[in-house]
């Protein structure tokens, strides 16, 4: 097992030094201007040249990145050009927001999808079933900007059950929870379904019933823990992709996450906190990689991690 | 029974109990109609991502910083005239327009109790000036003599500055400059605390100390700015709210849901989507809402790039200023929100051409001058600042100058590369606007037209002539002499040259719940809470 990890991480740092150098190369190439977007209004050439020069954006390009990755290194991002503070504060301060959201959004797509997904499967082609997996696709088409507006009026307006926007307290997580976790939750849904399908053909499960085992044991111990392993695969990419921001959800429900802390790099072309975020993101989804490959072990004893 | 004097007392403290609970008790106390006390939410849907108006030139930022500092000078409610601020008294200025002398109000104090005195207001400026400040809004303080040298790096202080007292001192311009005062009401102008700013150095920007009438409470970026009453205000009996409570909305739709939600107090209204415009304004006849309207100093046009070969003739700039149906896109897309301009130069500010005939649409006019230019077709580039598809706006200018014979392509910029061609010179033809950082036609016609700015807002302008005009129009003192050269320069720039056609000039809207008072609309759209306060 420390094999395993060992040489997973290993792997991990030429990914990820490609990473850095990617997004380098392009909020290089992307025109955009970083000073030019803290100057809305006025933006004479000398004062651009100047605040350029206090920025160290004048300094040669393999310069300015190999500045950034020996520092990297180090932990330290640099210091974002809007906020004037360390990246790595930035992100300290925004990404248990982003946890909050996708652990309580993968709770829901957990509860939701797996439920869902083991009730279809046991009553195929009953109306549940049917229901169910046009439910799940259209939640997985409806655009999750869309869904997220109609459940603020819905919810927030209309009915007053829950607050609009804003993260001061649980009550406001419950509905970007629900928004978010709801199209993991069709995917889940369907995935299970088919997969608890293949496995509850098996001869074991059909072996288990014969010798007179209730159905509830059936399903759950000897039928679900195999069906999981596609399952959790797509579980840890959708944990991956949840962790690292949520953009269109923490922006129609004004939550300060890694999301928008992201886009408002890109947008005002704040290249330290652009950089820090991708080499974040990029951390954090080799990691979600690593446990999704080692809860295989757990799942079925037949993977050894080799 | 009750005897008479048990009876007596009793009457008189059953009185007493009756006239103290007749005191309406509405989280405040009231004072002539104004309820003080309170807390007003409000929304923004940018982070400021700090307060120093020296060095950001948001709008976020200025209204903040209209709120947390003063300015020696402010404008009048909801005029462009100036009155004093932090000053006593009106500045006195010389007979040759360069000396200013100020006389500061006595014993105003900042937020950390430390008093406002000139040494202020010098570091102020030389801030400003100082190259490692990386301010935006230099031009602000520019005219006084030695500030250019300032911001070169060759000088370490302020040669145009000389203290006269604690409280009294003078600035020296290097040339008159007769809107010079109107540079010191805007928020870049805002009064530092020196011995703050230099203490807090680079965490400045996250905790500012000013002299207005609300203090920085509390600020959590990206998510919300308490603003909390100065209670050492110069003003006395102002502010009257105890404290604005601004959240951080990034999504417009969500903003103006929460305030339909009772949740904020204030909230804009967008022009570009007349149904919910007309929702509001049935709601606000029916008592639900108060909307209040400006027409604030702008000027929304069609600007060309001279450097663009499609557009280098005459006839043809002229033939797209008659092929616009100005009043057409006003009704449909902005729902009549809007004022047909025939200046470039907002109405209400001198200077402007009195005489301005306007480009009325005119479709044979527009055809047959395309005609005498020998354009049978052609193609365009239109530049859209931002979003996903291309604007109302853009596609009804598509549409129009196709009766011409003229193919537009629009393409759609993110908000940094549109930025950046602009100031490369390199922005094609677009449709844009300009909000007025003061009320004087300077502000509108050298920041596009002078040579020396027409590059950076990529108009490709470069007229000797008009150059000297705008030049000798910063000299002059006598006002009538002013305006009278700003509206030739405008003549020859809007209707002898057609280098930009004005479309309109947009009205302002604010939405706020019945219960908010004392909110002023600003020509600038810089709004204070200073004079707001809420009832029941």
């Amino acid at each position: 097992m420390f094999q395993f990890v060992l040489r997973r991480l290993l792997v991990a740092i030429p990914v990820l030094i490609g990473v850095t150098l990617i997004t380098f190369i392009l909020v290089n190439v992307v025109p955009g201007d970083p000073v030019l977007m803290m100057l809305e209004k006025r933006a004479d050439q000398a004062t651009i040249d100047r605040i350029r020069h206090q920025m160290g954006l004048d300094r040669p390009l393999p310069e300015q990145y190999l500045t950034f990755l020996v520092k990297a290194c180090k932990g330290d991002l640099g210091e974002s050009f809007r906020y004037k503070v360390p990246v790595t504060d930035l992100i300290k301060q925004r990404f248990p927001v982003t946890i909050k959201l996708a652990t309580s959004a993968m709770f829901v797509a957990l509860v939701i999808g797996l439920g869902v997904g083991i009730l279809s499967a046991v009553k195929q082609y009953s109306v549940v079933d049917h229901a169910s997996m046009v439910g799940a696709l259209a939640l997985v088409s409806a655009p999750i900007f869309w869904v997220a507006i109609l459940s603020q009026i819905v919810f927030g307006l209309n009915l007053k059950w829950l607050p609009i926007s804003g993260y001061y307290g649980i009550q406001y997580m419950v509905l970007p929870a629900l928004v978010l976790g709801v199209r993991p939750a069709a995917g889940i849904a369907r995935l299970t379904r088919s997969s608890m399908l293949e496995v509850i053909r098996q001869d074991y499960i059909r072996t288990a019933r014969a010798k007179g085992l209730a159905e509830r044991p059936v399903i759950f111990k000897h039928a679900l823990k195999n069906a999981l392993i596609p399952v959790v695969t797509i579980i840890g990419l959708e944990l991956g992709g949840l962790l690292t921001g949520s953009i269109l959800t923490e922006t129609v429900f004004g939550i300060p996450g890694l999301g928008r802390l992201a886009i408002e790099g890109i947008t005002y072309r704040d290249f330290p906190v652009i950089q820090g975020t991708v080499l974040f993101t990029a951390v954090v989804y080799v990691l979600a990689n690593i446990i999704v490959d080692i809860s295989y072990a757990f799942l079925d004893p037949r993977i050894r991690l080799s | 029974m009750l005897r008479k004097s048990r009876l007596s007392k009793l009457l008189i403290v059953g009185l007493s109990v009756a006239l103290i609970l007749s005191i309406p008790m509405v989280g405040g106390c009231k004072t002539g109609g104004v309820v003080k006390g309170g807390v007003l939410n409000d929304w923004f849907s940018e982070d400021p991502a700090g307060i120093d108006p020296q060095v950001d030139t948001t709008l976020m930022v200025y209204r903040l910083a209209r709120d947390i500092f003063s300015t020696l000078l402010r404008y009048q409610g909801a005029t462009f005239n100036l009155e004093p601020d932090l000053l006593a008294e009106m500045p006195t200025v010389s007979e040759d327009g360069l000396v200013y002398s100020f006389k500061l109000k006595s014993g105003v104090k900042f937020h950390d109790g430390a008093t406002l005195t000139s040494e202020d207001v010098r570091f102020t400026i030389e801030r400003m000036l100082k190259p490692e400040t990386g301010a935006g809004s230099g031009w602000v303080f520019e005219p006084i003599k030695g500030a250019v040298a300032m911001e070169e790096g060759t000088a370490t202080s302020l040669e145009g500055f000389e203290k006269v007292s604690e409280t009294e001192f003078t600035l020296t311009l290097e040339k008159p400059y007769a809107p010079f005062l109107h540079n010191l009401a805007i928020p870049p102008a805002s009064i530092y605390s020196a011995t703050a700013c230099t203490a807090a150095g680079d965490q400045w920007r996250m905790a500012p100390v000013g002299t207005g009438p609300f203090k920085l409470g509390e600020y959590l970026p990206d998510t919300h700015i308490r603003l909390a009453k100065n209670t050492d205000y110069f003003e006395p009996g102002l502010p009257y709210l105890n404290e604005v409570f601004i959240r951080i909305v990034p999504d417009d739709d969500t903003g103006r849901l929460e305030f339909e939600n009772g949740t904020m107090d204030a909230s804009f209204l967008p022009t570009d989507v007349p149904e919910d415009m007309q929702r509001y304004q049935d709601d606000a006849a029916a008592g639900t809402y108060q909307i209040l309207e400006s027409t604030p100093a702008n000027t929304y046009y069609f600007a060309f790039n001279l450097n663009v070969p499609a557009i280098e003739k005459l006839e043809v700039r002229q033939a797209i200023a008659y092929a616009i149906d100005k009043q057409k896109i006003i009704d449909t897309i902005f729902g009549g929100t809007a004022v047909e301009a025939v200046n470039f130069i907002s109405t209400g500010i001198p200077g402007a051409w009195a005489a301005a005939p306007g480009y009325t649409f005119d479709l044979a006019k527009a055809r047959s001058l395309m005609q005498e230019a020998g354009v049978t077709s052609m193609e365009l580039e239109i530049a859209q600042r931002g979003g996903d598809t291309p604007s109302d706006t853009n596609v009804a200018l598509q549409e129009m100058l196709s009766q011409i014979g003229i193919t537009v392509r629009i393409s759609i910029f993110d908000r940094a590369t549109f930025r950046e061609m602009r100031n490369q010179g390199n922005l094609p033809c677009n449709y844009g606007n300009w909000w007025a950082d003061i009320p004087d036609p300077d502000n509108y016609l050298y920041t596009y037209f002078h040579s020396s700015q027409s590059t950076v807002m990529s108009t490709g302008v470069n007229d000797p002539d008009l150059d000297q005009m705008l030049d000798e129009g910063r000299l002059i003192t006598d006002p009538a002499e002013r305006w009278a050269k700003y509206g030739e320069a405008e003549k020859k720039i809007v209707y002898d040259n057609c280098w930009i056609v004005p479309l309109w000039h947009m009205r302002d809207y604010v939405v706020l719940q019945p219960n908010v008072k004392g909110w002023t609309m600003t020509p600038t759209g810089v709004y204070s809470y200073r004079t707001v306060y809420k009832t029941k």
